[in-house]
């Protein structure tokens, strides 16, 4: 939470995963980069450029598919969520690390011609109409112009500025992103590639994006919440008392899509957006701490009562009606304005 | 696990304890994983092969009969301890600049070219140095070698270019080094096709147009990929030259 923008507001938990990321990159390069040359022993030495090229280019290539992996990981297991918390860094290396890997490919492959290097780039190979020998390269440009559109948007005054909606939208281009370095590398390296344990390693790694997906949305899909029908009365029925608990939240679907996130705090609901002003972050998956709503992503709070974020934050979410009726919770699907003050209703008058 | 028992992270607070050794073995998990893909992703490179520019011979000048025709080479008629005396080389520029527009370079012409090797198996090219210290024209007179038709042949392999191929870069040939080797073409480099079964004695063939002249654009669309094509093969001197009919030239899987 900020209330004014700073390149980082680091913590200590910002160090240790990047700490963390960061040593396991430089491994990643180190070991490919200085031992493996010596591991290989072949008959001729692979250029130290294309070598270079190739070792940030996988790199990369793996911390695209971590990063996709984290939040379905999350997902399905919460203890993942500190993972997810600081993934901005790791996306920003990543794009560093992949146009480390495009300035030596464009340096060696491109250079020394008559032409302009990045002219060259794009007229070199033109065999768009096969599939054997088609121009790969484009591919990659694609991926490095979105890992670079979102490393550069990634600050929260970006998030702020395009509203979190479109930058949320904006970022989804992270998986047109991995598509396409799948396809890059699948019409390069691996066309010519004659031992298999690189092409395997990409699979599984495409594989493992796919799959945790998928078992994310049939989670979500098997425990989500399904949209609650308006009654007569134009109120939604959220839950019955007993099955609250203090601190924590019963997250309701309305039919317009919306979640409401359903609050119990020292005997009394209060109920507001399930979405964080923050990322979109599941409010309702998060607890009262200090007497705020905290989120579980990264830990923006709001009082309850208002929706709002403490002073001297300026965060606001929607906030909701609720009505008791003996032990049954009802909440009005009619959103209030971000900020607006609602009495909280006691559940034991 | 109840939703009260769990552990709550909030990034700007301790880690809760409950936490603490998952998120170290989670960490750990990601830097063996990191690791292990650095040793399988480097080990498992392919063998470029033993070729490259052999600086270790220092430069070389020798003298011979250019001839200019697909691209030109040289029919070596005084060699050295590293280039005999009957080879016949390919010549090029610096970088991905070939020699056919250089006017000295015509038929017949005796030259006395100076420049450093570049060198895979049999096949060998010299990178002329820059600027009048690379050729110089002699008022030698000599003939090439008689060509020795060999016939129409189907043939399977690449097409590259022939300076990457002689190890400018290693690797220096298929699919993902297609755009370099065709800018190497844009750039006058003799391409060359390496057959997947040596054809008198020679994997490595000059290749050449239908009319004896250089390669048409038309058939960049194939180089790095794996080729069958027909072609008019002749020995000139030692070396193979390919005069392929690019009507004929098609992908093989």
């Amino acid at each position: 939470m900020s209330v004014k923008y700073i390149p980082v507001q680091w913590n200590s938990n910002k160090w240790k995963y990047n700490a963390v990321m960061l040593s396991a990159v430089f491994a990643y390069l180190w070991i490919f980069i200085e031992l493996t040359p010596d591991i290989m022993q072949n008959e001729g030495r692979i250029n130290s450029q294309v070598h270079n090229a190739r070792a940030f280019g996988s790199c990369a290539f793996f911390m695209l598919t971590v990063i996709l992996c984290i939040g379905p990981l999350a997902r399905l297991d919460e203890r993942f969520l500190p993972l997810l918390y600081n993934r901005r860094h790791f996306g920003v290396i990543a794009a560093a690390i992949g146009v480390t890997h495009a300035f030596y490919i464009i340096n060696w492959y491109f250079a020394f011609s008559k032409s302009n290097k990045y002219e060259a780039l794009l007229f070199a190979n033109t065999s768009y109409g096969q599939l054997a020998g088609f121009p790969f390269e484009i591919f990659g440009v694609f991926s490095l112009t979105c890992m670079l559109l979102l490393a550069v948007t990634s600050h929260d005054f970006w998030l702020k500025f395009l509203t979190p909606r479109i930058w949320k939208n904006v970022h989804y281009l992270i998986y047109a992103a991995y598509i396409s370095v799948v396809a890059h590398v699948s019409f390069g390296i691996l066309q010519d590639q004659q031992d298999n344990r690189l092409t395997i390693a990409i699979i599984i790694s495409a594989l493992a994006v796919a799959v945790l997906h998928v078992l994310a949305a049939f989670k979500e899909r098997k425990t989500g919440d399904v949209a609650a029908k308006t009654l007569d009365n134009n109120l939604v029925r959220v839950c019955d008392v007993s099955e609250m608990i203090d601190g924590y939240a019963k997250v309701i679907k309305l039919e317009n899509g919306e979640r409401v996130a359903v609050y119990l705090q020292k005997d009394k609901l209060s109920a507001i957006s399930n979405a964080c002003a923050h990322q979109n972050g599941p409010l309702g998956e998060g607890k009262i701490i200090d007497c705020l709503v905290t989120c579980p992503w990264h830990g923006f709070q709001y009082n309850v009562k208002d929706g709002s974020s403490p002073a001297p934050f300026t965060e606001k979410v929607p906030t909701y009606n609720l009505h008791l009726d003996g032990d049954t919770v009802f909440v009005d699907p009619k959103a209030n304005p971000p900020g607006t003050y609602v009495e909280p209703v006691a559940i034991n008058p | 696990m109840t939703q009260k028992k769990k552990p709550f992270f909030v990034g700007y607070l301790g880690i809760p304890k409950a936490l603490k050794g998952f998120l170290l073995k989670a960490s750990l998990l990601i830097f063996a994983g990191f690791a292990t893909g650095g040793v399988l992703a480097g080990v498992s490179q392919d063998d470029p092969g033993e070729a490259g520019f052999r600086f270790d011979f220092g430069r070389q000048t020798v003298s011979g009969v250019i001839q200019a025709e697909p691209y030109p080479i040289l029919h070596v008629t005084k060699g050295n301890e590293r280039i005999k005396t009957g080879r016949t080389i390919m010549l090029t520029g610096q970088g991905k600049s070939g020699v056919s527009g250089n006017k000295a370079l015509s038929e017949e012409t005796v030259v006395d070219a100076t420049g450093i090797i570049l060198k895979r198996g049999d096949l060998d090219m010299l990178q002329l140095a820059g600027g009048k210290r690379g050729i110089k024209i002699t008022e030698a007179k000599d003939e090439l070698p008689e060509s020795q038709y060999l016939g129409k042949w189907r043939l399977q392999g690449e097409i590259c270019d022939g300076k990457c191929l002689v190890g400018a870069m290693q690797p220096g040939r298929g699919l993902a080094h297609k755009a370099c080797a065709i800018l190497c073409l844009f750039g006058d480099i003799p391409p060359v096709f390496v057959s997947t079964q040596p054809i008198e004695g020679s994997e490595f063939m000059l290749v050449g147009g239908p009319d004896g002249g250089p390669l048409p654009e038309s058939t960049y669309d194939y180089i790095g990929q794996f080729v069958e094509v027909e072609a008019e093969l002749e020995r000139r001197g030692d070396m193979l030259v390919m005069l392929v009919d690019p009507a004929t030239l098609k992908a093989v899987k």
